[in-house]
């Protein structure tokens, strides 16, 4: 018992500049697996991009660390706090969107918005009705009369309302039209800008490149990295193009490292290429006149499904 | 095809609750006809007619006859149209309720087809249920060497089959044409109770009896087709209504506008429009009082409790008062030589006294079954009704304990269940009063208190297995199920010695047990009774404390 005591305060101590920590954190639903090994550390005031195709296993973690459900094996801590024993106390700093979110279909959202305000204390009214306003949220009207996205727009108020130190949000931005979605990008720049820190999962990687400071990416319940968003760029793939001289041999560049899927097309040759940009000029400039370069940065859309497809050959 | 589709898809969702109901009658028969064998029959036949009729008694008395009277001439069939009116009132407007009819109908079928193919479900699965049912009673019968041979089981089963299916047939076309799976449950539920009842008490006053055939459940068991056979006249204005229920399920279905999910424009929201009844309208739909759960917990049960008070206050006591007085003599006297056993069969109800009346025809069954509904309603809907409606996690997510919800679920509950008990008590005095009954007021109190606690028991239990299992149907099932199994073995264990001993395990045997309507207030019942509830709160705390909430329903 002592010595169990000892080992989460002391975990609890390395946790306490992170907003998030979790230390080996596991959860089965009976033999299926939810999440395996979770190491995960969420710096304060950064926004974190928490990366995986569908059933990877994002909202078991999201909600293990609200408590909702309990880890099977490994712990974590919000804010330097035990996400089961301080349950209650964690709650008082965080907003939270669940994935798929379900509302009271009778009530309005300013009665859903009371509701929880009168819950959790501390929110200013003025501020709701700014956040309304910005999202062009209709609070008068009965939730349940609500389209989805209108819906989401409650939660994305009722999550930012009380200006938490941490928001954790499952896929806020579903249902959200492209407007609202950027004035939602607005406001999460604005809540990192105060010092405080979003975690928000998607599979909608666009989304979280232009938010996310840092990305974790996870599949089968495994984390498989956690980089800058960056860092993922200057590594990442990028499709080059070059228009040469005369018909292209694809030979010449499939032998160059760092090449794939190469194909020419008389004067023309595209390829994805994650090498040394030097040898692959070298390479063609050696054998050709360059007429025309193209190259394009990879999005976290092609990084990730390198990703998964490089795993899943495994 | 879409029939089958529907059909296999209802049978699938529906199978526990009809093998549970089947099981619990097969066993309600079986310990129906061992418990009349032991008994002496023969002061039925001094019974006055209507009195036989209200217990659902025919001429000829034998053990079989009663057992299955009461097994399927009552409850039975009580059953069996309660689950054709739910099975009903989800066809259509359940599907909007659930946002699945939108992919239905995006289906290649017209509307039509679609409640045809509903309506056909619905029939077909009625049909399964009634013969599931009366499969076992020729093997009980011989086993436990009853002769049912005079009886007309088969033609009892038939009444009892068209019976629910006019019930299942109102509640679908009340779905049909409003889209609202509430007030077609609760509209056909209510029309039901009150058809069901009238039909039994009005043969006791002078003159209203002919008012019976104005009500439909008078042509189920009107022409008492257990001894007389099946009464084809009555069948078809069973049938009738049926066919022109289901002619007003199509045409309302095909008018209007489908439902989005959930709410849509309700009456009450057209009510609201106007400013002068908006307040009074928003207290009773309980809107936007959402200054805490407890608040807003209490605020969405108030309709089901201003509904059941109402009636447990009107109904069950005011009325029943003057009604009592204007019985004639005769019913009167004719229960003063009535053998102890026989009064016991009644739920303790001597009609000779007041208090007899008021224990058969309010404390029996209808105010124990009045707490229990809102409480268990309550109870189920405290966790599970949160978790498969997805507004659990965000609920958790603010800064309140799992204790501190399930304290603030169970507060308004508790509170629920008291506020029946007092509508019951201020009825019933009043009732007293107007029928210038002198009953004693210190003890209809201890009985309406009695009530409350043992209706509580069964509210925390659905309260316990809500929080242990997250399952509304669970929870409802379990509560009810236990309801209904410890209430049976009480009315049993009162006519039969041998179950004496069983009958102490009962809650039920803590609330009417000691007479409390005559002797007043029995404490140690009420500690009982009292400490049941308080253990199964407790033991709601623990078990949510520890299990994953659920993410869907």
């Amino acid at each position: 018992m002592a010595t169990e005591a000892k080992t989460e305060s002391g975990s609890i101590k390395d946790a306490a500049g992170a907003a998030i920590h979790t230390s080996g954190l596991t959860k089965y639903y009976g033999k299926k697996r939810g999440i395996e090994n979770l190491d995960l550390e969420v710096r304060k005031g950064e926004v974190f991009g928490f990366l995986g195709p569908n059933g990877a296993g994002k909202s078991t973690t999201i909600r293990t660390l609200l408590d909702e459900i309990r880890p099977t094996a490994g712990v974590a801590t919000i804010l330097g706090l035990s996400t089961h024993r301080d349950a209650v106390a964690i709650r008082r700093h965080i907003g939270y969107i669940p994935g798929d979110l379900a509302l009271y279909p009778n009530l309005t959202g300013r009665d859903t918005l009371e509701y929880f305000a009168n819950m959790r204390g501390g929110v200013d009214w003025s501020f709701v009705d700014e956040l309304a306003e910005r999202l062009n949220s209709d609070l008068s009207r009965k939730v349940g009369d609500l389209s989805t996205g209108n819906r989401q727009k409650v939660g994305v108020i009722q999550a930012f309302m009380n200006r938490p130190e941490l928001l954790i949000m499952d896929e806020p931005t579903s249902g959200l039209d492209p407007l609202v979605q950027r004035e939602f990008q607005t406001m999460v720049r604005e809540v990192t800008a105060e010092g405080r820190t979003v975690f928000l999962s998607s599979h909608t990687l666009s989304e979280v490149q232009r938010v996310a400071d840092r990305v974790g990416i996870v599949r089968d319940g495994f984390l498989i990295t956690v980089e800058s968003v960056a860092d993922l760029r200057s590594k990442a793939i990028r499709q080059v193009e070059f228009v040469l001289d005369s018909p292209a041999d694809a030979a010449v560049f499939a032998s160059v490292a760092g090449v794939r899927n190469v194909i020419a097309n008389d004067r023309q040759v595209e390829m994805s290429f994650d090498g040394d940009m030097g040898e692959l000029l070298k390479a063609a400039t050696d054998r050709y006149g360059v007429a025309d370069i193209r190259t394009s940065e990879a999005d976290l859309e092609e990084i990730f499904l390198t990703y998964y497809k490089s795993d899943r050959e495994d | 095809m879409a029939f089958a589709d529907i059909f296999l898809k209802t049978a699938r969702d529906r199978w526990l609750g009809w093998a549970i109901a089947a099981a619990s009658l097969t066993l309600l028969l079986l310990l129906g006809m061992s418990t009349y064998r032991d008994i002496d029959l023969s002061v039925y036949t001094e019974l006055p007619e209507a009195f036989r009729s209200l217990l659902g008694i025919g001429d000829s008395v034998d053990v079989g006859g009663l057992a299955i009277g009461y097994v399927f001439g009552s409850i039975g069939a009580i059953v069996v149209a309660v689950m054709a009116l739910v099975m009903g009132a989800a066809s259509i407007a359940g599907e909007e309720r659930n946002g699945t009819m939108g992919i239905l109908l995006a289906n290649p079928r017209s509307r039509t087809r679609v409640l045809l193919s509903k309506t056909a479900a619905l029939v077909l699965l009625t049909a399964l249920t009634v013969v599931v049912m009366w499969l076992p009673v020729h093997p009980i019968a011989g086993l436990l060497s009853v002769e049912i041979g005079g009886l007309e089981v088969e033609a009892l089963a038939l009444h009892m089959f068209f019976n629910a299916v006019f019930y299942g047939m109102l509640a679908l076309a009340i779905g049909a044409v409003t889209g609202n799976r509430d007030t077609a449950t609760g509209g056909a539920s209510a029309i039901l109770v009150l058809s069901f009842f009238a039909v039994g008490l009005l043969p006791l006053v002078e003159g209203l009896e002919g008012l019976r055939k104005a009500l439909p459940w008078y042509y189920f068991d009107g022409s008492d087709p257990v001894f007389n056979g099946i009464a084809w006249g009555h069948l078809a204005v069973l049938i009738l209504g049926a066919v022109l229920f289901l002619i007003a399920a199509a045409i309302g279905f095909n008018r209007r506008d489908l439902r989005g999910q959930s709410v849509g424009t309700t009456l009450l929201d057209r009510v609201r429009g106007n400013p002068r009844l908006n307040r009074l309208v928003g207290r009773l739909a309980g809107s936007a009082r959402v200054s805490s759960i407890r608040v807003k917990t209490a605020s969405d049960y108030q309709v089901l409790l201003l509904v059941t008070a109402a009636a447990m206050f009107l109904v069950m006591g005011v009325l029943l008062g003057p009604m009592y007085a204007s019985l004639p003599e005769e019913t009167l006297t004719a229960f003063e030589n009535f053998p102890e056993e026989l009064i016991a069969l009644f739920g303790g109800g001597d009609l000779s006294t007041p208090e007899g009346w008021y224990i058969l025809e309010t404390f029996g069954l209808m105010a124990p079954l009045s707490v229990i509904l809102v409480t268990a309603i309550m109870g189920a809907g405290a966790f599970a009704g949160e978790e498969s409606r997805r507004t659990m996690g965000l609920v958790l997510a603010n800064p309140v304990s799992r204790h501190r919800i399930v304290l603030e679920k169970a507060v308004p509950m508790a509170l629920f269940g008291i506020l029946v008990g007092v509508a019951t008590f201020a009825g019933v005095a009043l009732g007293s009063v107007l029928g210038d009954l002198g009953m004693d007021v210190g003890s209809i109190a201890a009985t309406a208190a009695l009530q409350v606690l043992v209706g509580l028991v069964f509210g925390t239990l659905a309260l316990a297995l809500s929080a242990g299992t997250g399952r509304t149907g669970v929870a409802i099932l379990g509560a009810a199920g236990g309801a209904l199994v410890f209430h049976l073995l009480t009315s049993l264990a009162n006519i039969s010695e041998s179950l004496g001993v069983i009958a102490w395990l009962s809650p039920f045997q803590y609330y009417l047990g000691s007479d409390p309507l005559i002797n007043g207030m029995d404490w140690g019942d009420a500690a009982v009774l009292a400490a049941l509830s308080i253990v199964l709160f407790g033991l709601s705390f623990a078990l949510f404390q520890r299990r994953d909430i659920r993410q869907r329903g």
